[in-house]
């Protein structure tokens, strides 16, 4: 399995890698939303993005937008890893397509917990 | 540190209010738990347990502080799928006439347990059906809280689907409070698991799980006697998936059947093959 | 709990974010003790601080001060460091501004939305405060000796 973790924090990429690496994904980073299209564009194509929301260049949501527009990119698992935690912005991130929402500060056994949900890891 | 002495004294209370079993290693445990409770009244540990003798509160607290059983949404994924999968649909086909289910979770805890089969059944009980969640625990700090409904960011970070989330829970300041109409239909009840079961109905499904684990073989052995006359006929009983190897006297083996549905093993009454199809529960 | 636009979070619900973040980043050891400080002493320590603004349905900017010798600490565990490492001034501003933002979103979550949360400025020393805002929650800890101050400002007029 390999996950993009998207986050502009160096410090929460580092985090994120290693309760993914942990779990034998192999991971590629972005810094924005933007990097991740360009990134996905050149091909780097992974099982699935962990998406931040507030960042610079291109946030999150967009970013999951860009990618529900694109069939080539429909077998993308899309979970948003953020601290936006008002409820209609939950709502409005499943609406645009991701599938699943991680609410910042999360212990690794969340992160674990959802992926296992979304079927990437065994239960 | 506990000294063994206070470590015994803590551990025959606990045992003799609930028959849980704290052995010797579970120390760390006995620690962690009562450490904050002894902070609270300026004391360190080995003073504190040493009022406990003369204070009825404090104790009623430390067995509500030992018996907390660690629990999440959804637990173990399987088990929910195989309710949702195969047991309920089968339900549904022989319970038509009285079209109402009832669902044991037995030692609750924080509800997690009993809410998120309030969710599946949202989902998946057809109109016209009704159906009650029986949530029982030993510690009235869980009661409470199950009768609240409300969980941390923290908790409903773990193992609850986002869309889950959105349709079951409204944010109350830093807390999410679970739906009115999931609230209404669990039903908390005080209860001992080593002591009688009284006024609690028969149940379509038990949830029994990762709880006899802290019972000794004599307890467990009794639970599971008194379990089958509060299982319906065609019923089934969920236990943890650590405690799926009993070792049964004979007589006791040959009334529970184990028959595996989808990937979790449940529990079943022996006699379900000879009782005709129709059987129905009553509330 | 639903808060008019006018109004302030709570300090204890401030406190118990902060304690949130705190625990999930450093774990078992991550418990915050309170920390006296006479009302409106500047903070004694700032090396970093931090800030992100909130605005929409409710206005206001929270900021995260910390001593150096914590905020390194710190940025040394969220970036998994070993003790040959040190992390950069660059490391320690990343660090720190990941810590007002997952403070300052979920005190937005508390207040009437919507509203957007600005990307976090990260500034080495101590936290400067325009005259047009009001201080409307300060809340001052310690980690391992270290002080934290987290404080809420609202625009001038608003609460208080």
């Amino acid at each position: 399995m390999r996950a993009m973790i998207i986050d502009d924090s160096r410090a929460m990429r580092s985090i994120l890698r290693r309760i993914v690496t942990g779990l034998d994904f192999e991971t590629s980073e972005a810094e924005h939303g933007q990097d991740a299209l360009d990134q996905l564009r050149a091909g780097v194509v992974p099982d699935v993005c962990l998406v931040d929301w507030n960042m610079p260049v291109m946030d999150g949501y967009t970013f999951i937008t860009e990618v529900r527009a694109n069939p080539a990119w429909r077998d993308i698992t899309l979970m948003m890893v953020t601290t936006e935690s008002e409820q209609r912005q939950i709502v409005r991130a499943l609406a645009a397509g991701a599938h699943e929402y991680v609410i910042k500060p999360f212990t690794p056994d969340a992160i674990v917990d959802k992926l296992s949900l979304l079927g990437l890891v065994p239960a | 540190m506990t000294t063994p002495t206070a470590f015994a004294s803590v551990s025959a209370l606990v045992r003799r209010e609930t028959s849980m079993v704290y052995d010797e290693g579970k120390e760390y445990l006995v620690e962690a738990r009562l450490n904050p409770l002894a902070a609270a009244r300026g004391l360190g540990l080995e003073e504190y347990v040493g009022r406990l003798a003369f204070d009825a509160e404090e104790r009623r607290k430390v067995v509500d502080a030992l018996t907390i059983n660690e629990t999440s949404w959804f637990r173990d994924h399987t088990p929910y799928q195989a309710f949702t999968d195969a047991m309920v649909p089968a339900l549904l086909e022989r319970r038509q006439i009285t079209r109402r289910l009832r669902i044991w979770s037995a030692a609750c805890s924080s509800g997690q347990e009993a809410y998120s089969i309030a969710m599946l059944l949202d989902q998946h009980l057809p109109e016209g059906w009704s159906h009650e969640i029986v949530a029982t625990d030993i510690s009235t700090a869980m009661l409470e809280r199950v009768r609240a409904g409300r969980y941390s960011q923290v908790e409903v970070n773990r193992g609850l689907p986002a869309t889950s989330l959105v349709r079951y829970f409204t944010r109350a300041g830093r807390e999410w409070e679970i739906a009115e109409r999931l609230r209404e239909r669990v039903t908390v009840r005080h209860l001992n698991l080593a002591a009688p079961y009284v006024g609690l109905g028969s149940f379509d499904v038990i949830w029994l799980r990762n709880v006899l684990i802290y019972f000794d073989a004599a307890t467990k052995t009794d639970i599971l006697r008194r379990m089958l006359p509060m299982l319906a006929d065609d019923g089934y009983l969920l236990l943890g998936s650590s405690e799926t190897t009993l070792d049964l006297p004979a007589d006791l083996a040959a009334a529970w059947r184990r028959e595996q549905i989808g990937r979790v093993p449940a529990y079943r009454r022996a006699a379900t093959s000879l009782t005709p199809s129709l059987t129905s529960t009553g509330a | 709990m639903s808060a008019a636009a006018h109004e302030s979070p709570a300090s204890e619900d401030v406190r118990a974010v902060t304690e949130d973040v705190w625990m999930v980043l450093l774990g078992e050891d991550g418990g915050l003790r309170p920390r006296t400080v006479p009302a409106d002493a500047p903070f004694d320590a700032a090396a970093w601080s931090a800030a992100t603004t909130i605005s929409g349905g409710w206005h206001g900017v929270v900021t995260v001060e910390l001593d150096e010798a914590l905020a390194r600490l710190l940025t040394g565990r969220m970036l998994a460091l070993t003790d040959d490492e040190t992390a950069t001034d660059s490391d320690v501003a990343d660090a720190v501004g990941e810590l007002v933002n997952m403070v300052g979103g979920n005190v937005k979550s508390l207040m009437p939305g919507p509203s957007t949360l600005s990307l976090p400025a990260v500034a080495a020393g101590r936290a400067a405060f325009g005259s047009d805002s009001a201080l409307a929650c300060r809340i001052d800890l310690a980690w391992q000796d270290g002080p934290v101050r987290v404080s809420v400002h609202v625009p001038q007029g608003g609460p208080r």
